[in-house]
């Protein structure tokens, strides 16, 4: 019987720790809906400007939360605190060119709501010998042609930090490569991650429009590729997660590049 | 009536050739006779005339009047005859009793009266020979099988006792016994099982010394036990030695609602302690475990895809299935290789005695099975099922893929007309398997088994495209888009008796799974200058795993005290898996092999007939490790009196393989097997403890048991794909990789009614299950697949040739992540980047789960009552409530719109079962 009173005492227990355990509330407060979005790029030789704005609720049709002004922003390069002015509602800057220096870090602080808002970023070297094969290329008419190299964009790149080329169609969208093609709503500006690499393989599909180029080359953080790469198209209950961000008790980026640029033209 | 007894008693013919016999008169005995009279006055006379035991009743069949010469006919003819006249049935016993039946339920009270009769008329009702003597030998040991009289099956899980002792074993899964210490050869030997008569034995000193065979006769079709037990239950068996066992037959699933197909693991959900919301998958998520932490062996070889369609349905044909059991944890250490649950299915062995052959037509597929002896020793059964495109197959098809959004200019749905430029295609999909399975039976010691069963899924969306001209000077796109996915698998069973107390089951198996997809288009374009260009670009996905194994398991019983069941394992695993764009980059390239091997060792030790405890040992080696993985198991039980047993058990399990899922909104996810390593991909730990305690009467069953379960090692290993821009050719392929552990709990109560016209039961479930990665912070947070509450009603009504059933099933909502508002930032091209805050992970929860289905089968009898078919209507989700499977965020015009993407509404389903023998 003994047995029995041991297995009876075992089962029981068991049975009551898991009431106990089932009945546990859970925590899913979250007040993460209140904090500041930071948007801010550090280029060496251009002022710091910082946009700091609200989140937008899901159904808010406007393009951009509302902006919170009246904030102490401070970026610090480790010895000099510089609190930066508000020049436009939400959007605030500090113009001494001379401040931000490559390979210096920078530290952004603010506090919003009770909250010190901080983030960090380096200012990456400025890209090193960036060049086309082709100053000009040709590309065909069809919206279905080949994805053979056409042209090749280069730069130094020992270290295989990351890059990002920006494609600037300085004529607008007047001259598309297909007309009704499906990409006929292609912005005339988008960017390509070059996955670290020393070159850029540009073929026909890159092209949604003829015409002058500004092609930029910039040199960026590890948190601005987590930013791009990171896609919300698709999103459903079962994949959604946050977009990764370099902004403690903040959402958004905070993050330093440098550039070099070159120009090509695309005609048919 | 005693004549009779005492001529069959000379014959020395056993009990199960009385039906036999009486099968045999009716079939020899000629009648040539002018009958004009009452009809039980007729049946009086043919009984006394041929010494056959026909019961009925007086006052019903008294109505019934007989004008008719027989001339020539043999005696089965004239019941044949008499009976369609009459719209009456006949059922032969086992006994060789003889029951006139107006209704197919009437044979339990028929039954009643005759036994009433003999004791009314002083006659005890003997069907069982008188001992030939005095007792010659003593506690000795005796062994045998029981099997299907008709097919010659054997039949797993039979009760067999010695009447009038407290010996009494189950059968294993070969159909075999054996029981040690018999006190005398004058002892009676019986056997019961599920859907079966009983049938007993006398020994004597004859047939101790050989196998015991029992033929048991199918008992007449009346639901007058519910179709899934818990083995441990007691009610199929009295084995209340294992914890947390289901047992499944899958014969009397029609009675059950289903979509298009009788199925075996959708049954399972029906019980407590195993999901029953899960749409999109008929795997088995386990007391919150996940599908691919259950192990899947069919006929020895394990399967890595176990569903059809999009997770719909199991991938095994219930024609082919002889019989399904579920191991729900802390289970034996003869499995091994995953975390939660084991699903053994035994393949049927086919008809040993005539050819038998049938047909299920519902609306989503066609199912044929043929058992065919081919000689004395040997038989084989072919089993095929096929869907077909049909209004039912289309609805589940679209509700798991959205890739045949019609683009708009008209749902022609076929191949594109020559001016348009939409995609308005249907994909071409169908799925397909086929069971093969030959059984040679060399002595009575050497039994061999070749089972085959191979099935696939594919949708093939391709199409040809013409460029318009508008586009460009012309052209044509070839778009390929073709998807397959399967499995083969096949084993060779070697059975061997090699005396009385040992037998062995040795395996050779061979399992493949695979899972490509190819979408690409290629073609040619006609620049501006005539001239044209050819060009090839899109994705290749390919995975495919083999496992070639070979195991040997034995069994020992060493008294009845003690019972050794040990035996080893090898298993070769290699997986590739490729994905590939435009030919030449190479986005996952992932080679993989594994050799894996070990052994175990059980005993089960019954020191009297309360108590029962089962210790064992699995040790398996893992090569990429390099390390052995010990993984002791205990179980245990105690019958505390005829009504209440109390069991436990616990255990240690690991897992070196994993599922893992690449998420495609667009055309369903697609699953893939990776093996476990030493960096990224840890090899899993689970363990186990498990308490329970049934309480059983003729009537009810209520079975309690609570779980507690630990988990580490965890992989998550999601692929995204992200495409930076339109223009972009070339994907980027994340791979993360994130480890964490997991707990899950719960209780389950089970309440059953076993007899009578109305039978079924309650289940509820309190669960928790929840997982920690590292990546989504430091505390537990609910796992994906956890379900706090879980509600089941399964309830049968048998009302004559009719089976009506409703189901209904509540849940909570399953757990998911939600947006909770929104930011824009410009990114440095200009354009604009919209982020969602996304809730902590799995904190928010769907509506609740809740549907009715509801079904009525109609049973297609032959005169002699034997069951040739049926048809069924079946109701999926009656009031058509809308169930949500996930929410898909999208944003429009800055606001997120939120979608509802919705499990299947009301769906009705017909069937037609057919059987001939």
């Amino acid at each position: 019987m003994e047995i029995k009173n041991s297995l009876l005492k075992v089962a029981f227990s068991l049975t009551l720790s898991m009431l106990f355990l089932s009945c546990q509330k859970e925590n899913t407060g979250s007040t993460s809906v209140n904090l500041p979005v930071v948007e801010s790029y550090l280029t060496p030789g251009h002022p710091i400007i910082v946009k700091i704005s609200e989140q937008k609720s899901l159904t808010d049709t406007a393009e951009y939360g509302k902006p919170i002004t009246g904030l102490q922003v401070f970026v610090s390069d480790g010895t000099t605190n510089v609190q930066l002015a508000e020049a436009s509602a939400g959007s605030y800057t500090y113009t001494d060119l001379n401040f931000l220096v490559t390979g210096k870090t920078y530290t952004l602080q603010f506090k919003y709501q009770s909250l010190t808002v901080s983030a960090k970023t380096i200012i990456p070297a400025k890209p090193v010998n960036f060049v086309t094969q082709y100053d000009t290329v040709s590309i065909g008419s069809s919206g279905f042609s080949d994805i053979s190299t056409i042209d090749r964009l280069s730069w130094d790149n020992p270290s295989s930090l990351n890059h990002v080329l920006v494609f600037d169609c300085l004529d607008g969208s007047a001259f598309p490569v297909n007309v009704n093609s499906f990409n006929s709503a292609a912005n005339t500006s988008f960017e390509e991650n070059t996955t670290a690499a020393s070159y850029y393989n540009l073929n026909q599909k890159t092209f949604p429009y003829l015409g002058n180029y500004l092609v930029t080359l910039l040199s960026v953080n590890q948190e601005y590729i987590n930013l791009i790469t990171s896609s919300t198209n698709n999103a459903t209950s079962q994949n959604l997660s946050n977009v990764p961000t370099n902004i403690v008790n903040g959402f958004g980026i905070f993050t330093a590049m440098q550039a070099d640029t070159l120009k090509m033209e695309v005609n048919e | 009536m005693k004549k009779l007894l005492l001529l069959l008693a000379i014959l020395g013919i056993t009990t199960l050739a009385f039906a036999q016999h009486t099968e045999t008169i009716l079939k020899k005995t000629i009648i040539n006779k002018l009958f004009t009279c009452p009809l039980d006055k007729m049946l009086d006379t043919i009984g006394q005339k041929y010494r056959l035991n026909i019961v009925f009743e007086r006052d019903s069949l008294n109505k019934f009047d007989v004008v008719e010469h027989f001339f020539e006919e043999p005696l089965k003819n004239v019941f044949e005859r008499v009976c369609s006249q009459n719209n009456l049935h006949y059922w032969i016993e086992s006994d060789g009793t003889i029951y006139i039946l107006q209704n197919t339920d009437d044979l339990e009270r028929l039954k009643k009266l005759n036994a009433t009769n003999h004791l009314f008329q002083g006659k005890a009702k003997l069907n069982i020979e008188p001992a030939k003597g005095p007792p010659t030998h003593f506690l000795f040991s005796i062994n045998g099988r029981v099997i299907d009289q008709s097919t010659g099956e054997s039949l797993p899980s039979a009760t067999v006792s010695v009447r009038n002792t407290h010996l009494s074993t189950s059968t294993n899964t070969d159909g075999n016994f054996t029981i040690f210490n018999v006190p005398s050869d004058t002892c009676v030997v019986e056997v019961s099982y599920s859907g079966y008569q009983p049938d007993d034995m006398r020994l004597d000193a004859k047939k101790i010394n050989t196998t015991l065979v029992f033929g048991l006769f199918k008992a007449l079709n009346t639901l007058n036990e519910v179709t899934i037990l818990g083995k441990k239950s007691g009610v199929m068996t009295t084995d209340t030695k294992k914890v947390g066992v289901l047992q499944l037959t899958p014969e009397s699933l029609d009675k059950l609602p289903n979509l298009g197909e009788k199925d075996i693991l959708r049954a399972f959900q029906l019980m407590p302690g195993v999901g029953a919301t899960n749409e999109s998958s008929s795997g088995a998520y386990v007391r919150g475990g996940t599908p691919d932490q259950n192990l899947v062996v069919f006929d020895g070889f394990t399967v890595y895809q176990v569903d059809h369609l999009y997770g719909f349905f199991s991938a095994f044909n219930s024609n082919a299935v002889k019989d399904v059991q579920l191991y729900k944890g802390g289970f034996s250490s003869i499995y091994g290789g995953r975390l939660s649950s084991v699903t053994e299915i035994n393949g049927k062995d086919g008809n040993k005695n005539q050819p038998s052959f049938g047909v299920d037509l519902s609306l989503l597929s066609l199912n044929a099975f043929a058992e065919i002896p081919i000689n004395d020793n040997s038989s084989l059964l072919v089993a095929f099922r096929r869907s077909y495109q049909g209004p039912l197959y289309d609805k589940i098809f679209k509700q798991f893929n959205t890739s045949t959004v019609d683009a708009g200019n008209g749902g022609s749905g076929g191949r594109p007309s020559g001016g348009g430029f939409n995609e308005s295609t249907t994909p071409a999909s169908h799925f397909y398997d086929a069971d093969a399975r030959y059984n040679y039976k060399l002595d009575a010691n050497n039994i061999f088994t070749w089972s085959l069963y191979t099935g696939e899924d594919v949708t093939d969306n391709s199409r040809a495209l013409q460029i318009p001209s508008f586009i460009s000077t012309g052209g044509n796109i070839n778009i390929t888009d073709y998807t397959k996915y399967g499995n083969l698998g096949s084993s060779i069973k070697w059975f061997r008796q090699w005396n009385k107390h040992i037998h062995s089951n040795t395996y050779i198996t061979y399992s493949s799974y695979f899972n490509n997809r190819d979408d690409s288009n290629s073609g040619t374009t006609i620049d501006s200058y005539g001239d044209a260009e050819s060009f090839d670009r899109g994705t290749l996905e390919t995975n495919n795993l083999k496992d070639i194994g070979f195991k040997s398991e034995w069994e020992w019983e060493l008294s009845n005290k003690i019972k050794i069941l040990y035996g080893g394992f090898g298993n070769y695993q290699k997986i590739n898996y490729d994905y590939i764009q435009n030919d030449t980059t190479s986005l996952i390239s992932q080679h993989n092999q594994a050799f894996l091997g070990g052994g175990y060792v059980e005993t089960e030790i019954d020191p009297d007939n309360k108590l029962h405890l089962q210790p064992g040992l699995r040790t398996t080696w893992f090569e990429p490790t390099g390390k052995i993985y010990l993984e002791p198991r205990f179980s245990a039980s105690y019958v505390v009196n005829e009504n209440y047993t109390l069991k436990a058990a616990t255990g240690q399990f690991y897992q070196f393989i994993n599922d893992v899922t690449r998420e495609d909104i667009a055309d369903g996810n697609r699953n893939f097997w990776v093996l476990s390593n030493n960096t990224n991909i840890p090899v899993s730990e689970a363990r186990h403890y498990m308490a329970g305690i049934s309480y059983e009467n003729d009537q009810f069953l209520i079975d309690v048991e609570g779980y507690y379960k630990t988990l580490s090692g965890l992989t998550q290993y999601t692929i995204s794909q992200s495409q930076i821009t339109p223009g972009s050719t070339t994907n980027t392929i994340e791979q993360d990789f994130y480890n964490g552990s997991g707990q899950a709990e719960g209780i389950e109560i089970l309440l059953q009614k076993k007899l009578g016209r109305y039978t079924g039961w309650i289940g509820y479930t309190l669960a928790n299950a929840e997982d920690k990665f590292a990546v989504y912070g430091n505390s537990f947070y609910p796992a994906d697949q956890d379900i706090r509450d879980e509600f089941k009603s399964i309830n049968m009504y048998h009302y004559y040739r009719w089976n009506f059933a409703a189901v209904f099933i509540f849940s909570t909502g399953h757990p998911y992540t939600s947006p909770l508002s929104t930011y824009t930032i410009t990114s440095v091209d200009g354009n604009t980047l919209t982020s969602y805050n996304v809730s902590k992970i799995n904190s928010e929860r769907l509506p609740d789960y809740h549907r009715l289905d509801l079904s009525a089968t109609y049973d297609l009898l032959k005169l002699s009552s034997q069951k040739i078919g049926s048809i069924g209507l079946s109701l999926f989700n009656v009031y058509n409530h809308a169930n949500i499977w996930y929410r898909e965020y999208q944003v429009v015009n800055n606001q997120v719109i939120t979608t509802n993407v919705k499990y299947l509404g009301f769906t009705p389903n017909i069937t037609l079962s057919l059987r001939w023998k």
